[in-house]
């Protein structure tokens, strides 16, 4: 937890502006995830917010780790498992529906390979609740990204801005914060990395207010291994223009 | 000609694995129609080659064997885009399939955390 130390007063009103919010759900999508997804639980726990983990067919601990923490926080960990592995666009779903059944107010997705700055969640979800925007999207700051990186995420902001004719800054962000109006909006197929664009057309589809912030990004060997590359990039190309012929 | 004996055969044994298949229920009546079709085509342009030489003066391609390899050719491709809608719609049932579990056994999971969930063999009947 390394905050700005001057902010310090602000970041404990934020806090519990935070805490006293009952309905923020956080959506962990973990996919082989041991390593990391016990440091992001703990955070997020530490926050006070509501942990939604959706295991999607891990074949490492990743559940057994997570029932772990389901055991020792019941109210506020709740853990779904994917039999089958459908990759991220299907864990999401799973993960706001669940969420919406739990009548959620604010819906945050977290990457749970431990890139995210668990305190980035507070300015993510504080314009939904002034109900400032509907759809927030932590932005990560490019330059800071290693080429590989920042090279398929370009190629994606393109790629999303042509095929659903919106401009964001980082298409591909993980950390993303829904009102509750706008998670029940979402209709997506995305089963792959492809589901983080598929968000940004339909907020572009129903008009809702979207909104960029600045986030930190914890970048370790580990977290570079995975998410958008120029590989990836190209499988999300591949689908969208099938999808177009559809 | 050897070729109009083999060309014969595989269209007789294409036409009897159509039929077969339609009999056990795997094959819908569409595609046994379309089956049979090619099958047909493949038998008749085997006995008379030299319609293959008709149909290519009508349609303007040179000879008749380029017109059947392009329509085998625009054929094969045809099926293979249906075989992966196809192939692309039935991942997309499995993910919904997938959530449904995911959804009904993390809800029960709620109300009796301590029970041992080893992966696959608790049938949670609610």
């Amino acid at each position: 937890m390394k905050a700005p130390e001057n902010h310090e007063d602000l970041l404990k009103k934020q806090k519990d502006l935070l805490k006293k919010q009952k309905g923020i759900y956080v959506i962990l999508p973990a996919y082989n995830e041991e390593k990391t997804i016990k440091d992001v639980m703990e955070e997020l726990v530490g926050l006070g917010v509501n942990l939604l983990v959706v295991d999607d067919g891990s074949i490492d601990h990743t559940y057994h780790v997570s029932r772990g923490f389901l055991e020792k926080y019941p109210s506020q960990v709740s853990l779904y498992r994917h039999p089958l592995n459908r990759g991220l666009g299907g864990a999401l779903r799973t993960g706001i529906e669940a969420a919406l059944q739990k009548k959620a107010s604010i819906i945050v997705t977290f990457d749970a390979d431990g890139q995210h700055h668990s305190l980035d969640i507070i300015p993510l979800c504080l314009p939904i609740i002034k109900g400032d925007a509907d759809v927030v999207i932590g932005k990560r700051n490019f330059q800071e990204m290693p080429f590989r990186k920042k090279f398929g995420n370009v190629v994606m902001n393109i790629i999303t801005l042509i095929f659903y004719g919106k401009n964001v800054e980082d298409s591909q962000s993980g950390l993303r914060a829904f009102s509750r109006k706008a998670a029940s909006l979402m209709e997506l197929h995305s089963r792959d990395y492809g589901v983080s664009s598929e968000i940004v057309g339909e907020v572009s589809r129903h008009h809702l207010q979207l909104l960029e912030v600045p986030i930190t990004t914890i970048y370790t060997d580990y977290s570079l291994s995975k998410g958008t590359n120029t590989k990836v990039g190209l499988k999300i190309l591949a689908k969208l223009i099938r999808d177009v012929f559809k | 000609m050897i070729y109009q004996y083999i060309g014969l055969a595989i269209g007789i044994i294409g036409i009897i694995i159509t039929f077969l298949r339609f009999k056990n229920g795997k094959m819908s009546l569409n595609m046994v129609l379309v089956w049979s079709v090619i099958w047909i085509l493949l038998i008749v342009f085997s006995i008379y080659p030299d319609t293959t030489s008709l149909l290519a003066s009508v349609t303007g391609i040179g000879r008749g064997l380029d017109l059947i390899l392009i329509i085998g050719l625009i054929g094969c491709y045809y099926f293979i885009f249906r075989i992966y809608n196809l192939i692309e719609n039935v991942e997309e049932e499995i993910t919904a399939l997938v959530r449904e579990i995911a959804l009904e056994r993390g809800q029960s999971r709620d109300a009796e955390v301590k029970n041992p969930p080893e992966k696959d063999n608790d049938p949670d009947t609610e």
